[in-house]
């Protein structure tokens, strides 16, 4: 097994915006292997994570136009572990000449193929992520989250308070809605209208896990996970892979679909101080630095920006986003929503595939993977119309990675 | 009788804090540089990276920040559904997870005043007295 740990950003600068485009996307089946695994039919077996990312990987070729033997780079990225580069390579048939683990959830190991692209390490880099997250039966909270050697790296949040029973993402996100309804006195059924515009967005995609739209009577008839936030608050666990392929930006220009630059990233932590931050600050500090970091390099600004896809762990963790990243004012992320403005004719079209709430729980890639079909005008039914330039978030409970795109034509 | 819980974290710094709440005392570490109240216990300032720390004595009283309950079993049915878990915002300042004692979510103010008391308590790691929060 390969270490899939931490990696190393590349710095934020404008050298790097725009040095790389991806120009190929593929992803598994997420609405029928959810299926398959919910009602298993006879001599099932659930895909294993080399089958997901071969899938993946094919169906990127494919979209890219590109031939196999034009792979001169290859990255994997897995969550919950995968093959080590050697064998990806193998498994995926092709040599490249740059071959790396990269971590494992968005948005790091994109910013450093960019990079690795930009100092000619390679020209055209699959990047695979896959993830069996349901089929290995992982739990998100309890004692799976331990610290010391055995969970090195895991926030302490997720494991220190176990003795008043405290556990679970899902009770960040709670303890950050409670808060946030005390601050600007929002009924708990408010909340509802963001999972419910994610899942209207998911109805349009025939992949996402979960299709059926609800009101906002079933939103209140759904059980509590942790209260105040309902089982439709919180995100998908599901199986799949993601790959995206990635081509030097100047190679990119006469290829048959639309190249998507990646034209800026950030990156910040909470350094201390943890739950001031996250529950009485909604991470705003992290979420402006990092958003910060990546407009520069990008050059752009929100105004500039026609969609958005955010980190729906949680439906709240979605408002910290556009809150923090100033696409709404702070306490008015929830009332945006409510007016439509995450809609496909709103200001900021959000999660139009259905995030993590509804399509597909990739740790953020199925994130960009709709970013690439948004911009280059091939969404269909849930297509924003005209879209130049797009936002993508990944955010966990105590960091924030924005990464900002732009149409390469 | 003690009451199960699920496991604490132990360790330097860990098991001190817990030692001081069995005497029934809210401690928790002070950076002798800058002046930071850290907890949970760590081993270098976090927000300065200074090791020196010494264990600073809390008033024990506080005012809620927020809560939430838990419906979902995240602890194979060693804590009774649903149960209560609540921020405090210490009069020192550090924010503290802890339970509400004599009170639940539906009697919930913002900011409404509470002070520190210990309960008898369990795990695998012996008999320990645990930080709650009443009304005051």
């Amino acid at each position: 097994m390969a270490e899939y740990g931490a990696l190393v950003m590349p710095p934020s600068i404008p050298e790097l915006s725009r040095k790389a485009a991806i120009v190929g996307v593929g992803e598994t089946d997420y609405h029928d292997d959810y299926r398959a695994q919910r009602k298993p039919p006879p001599g099932y077996e659930p895909p294993t994570t080399e089958a997901l990312a071969s899938l993946a990987f094919e169906r990127a070729l494919a979209d890219s136009g590109l031939k196999r033997g034009e792979i001169d780079g290859l990255t994997g990225s897995f969550t919950y572990g995968g093959p080590p580069p050697a064998e990806l390579a193998a498994l995926l048939g092709v040599k490249p000449r740059y071959n790396i683990a990269n971590g494992n959830i968005m948005a790091g190991p994109l910013p450093v193929v960019c990079a690795a692209i930009a100092e000619g390490k390679a020209d055209i880099v699959a990047m695979v992520y896959a993830v069996n997250s349901r089929s290995v039966g992982r739990v998100f909270g309890g004692a799976t989250h331990l610290g010391g050697a055995e969970g090195y790296g895991t926030p302490p949040s997720y494991y220190y308070y176990h003795p008043w029973g405290w556990s679970s993402q899902a009770a960040h996100w709670a303890m950050i809605f409670a808060h946030y309804q005390m601050k600007y006195g929002l009924r708990e059924e408010d909340l509802g209208a963001v999972a419910q515009q994610v899942r209207v967005h998911a109805s349009r995609n025939p992949n996402a896990v979960m299709q059926t739209p609800f009101t906002i009577e079933e939103y209140m008839s759904s059980r509590y996970i942790v209260r105040p936030l309902h089982l439709l608050d919180i995100c998908l666990v599901n199986d799949g892979a993601v790959c995206l392929i990635v081509r030097r930006a100047d190679m990119a220009r006469d290829m048959v679909k639309t190249p998507v630059d990646v034209a800026g990233w950030g990156e910040a932590r909470i350094k201390h101080s943890k739950f001031d931050v996250m529950v009485r600050q909604q991470l705003r500090p992290q979420l402006e630095e990092a958003g910060g970091q990546a407009f520069a390099m990008a050059g752009l600004g929100q105004a500039d920006i026609g969609h958005f896809e955010g980190y729906d762990a949680g439906s709240m963790h979605l408002i910290n986003q556009i809150e923090g990243y100033g696409f709404a004012k702070p306490g008015e992320g929830v009332a945006f929503c409510q007016a439509g403005e995450m809609d496909l004719t709103g200001r900021l079209p959000t999660n139009t595939e259905g995030g993590n709430l509804s399509c597909s729980y990739m740790h953020g890639w199925s994130q960009v993977a709709e970013t690439v079909r948004q911009l280059r005008h091939e969404a269909g039914s849930r297509q924003v119309a005209g879209v130049r330039n797009a936002m993508t978030s990944l955010a966990q409970t105590d960091q924030a990675h924005p990464l900002v795109f732009a149409r390469g034509d | 009788m003690a009451e199960k819980r699920p496991p604490r974290t132990l360790g330097p710094g860990h098991d001190q804090f817990w030692e001081w709440c069995g005497k029934g005392e809210l401690r928790l570490q002070k950076c002798t540089g800058c002046g930071a109240l850290i907890w949970p216990a760590a081993a270098a300032c976090e927000r300065c990276g200074d090791g020196e720390m010494d264990w600073q004595a809390m008033t024990g009283r506080g005012k809620l920040v927020s809560w939430c309950s838990f419906h979902q079993d995240y602890y194979g049915g060693m804590l009774p559904l649903p149960y209560d878990c609540i921020l405090v915002e210490l009069v020192e300042g550090p924010l503290f997870l802890s339970n509400p004692s004599g009170f639940g979510c539906e009697d919930i103010e913002p900011g409404m005043a509470v002070a520190v008391r210990f309960i008898d308590c369990e795990d695998d790691g012996g008999a320990y007295r645990l930080p709650v929060f009443a009304r005051v």
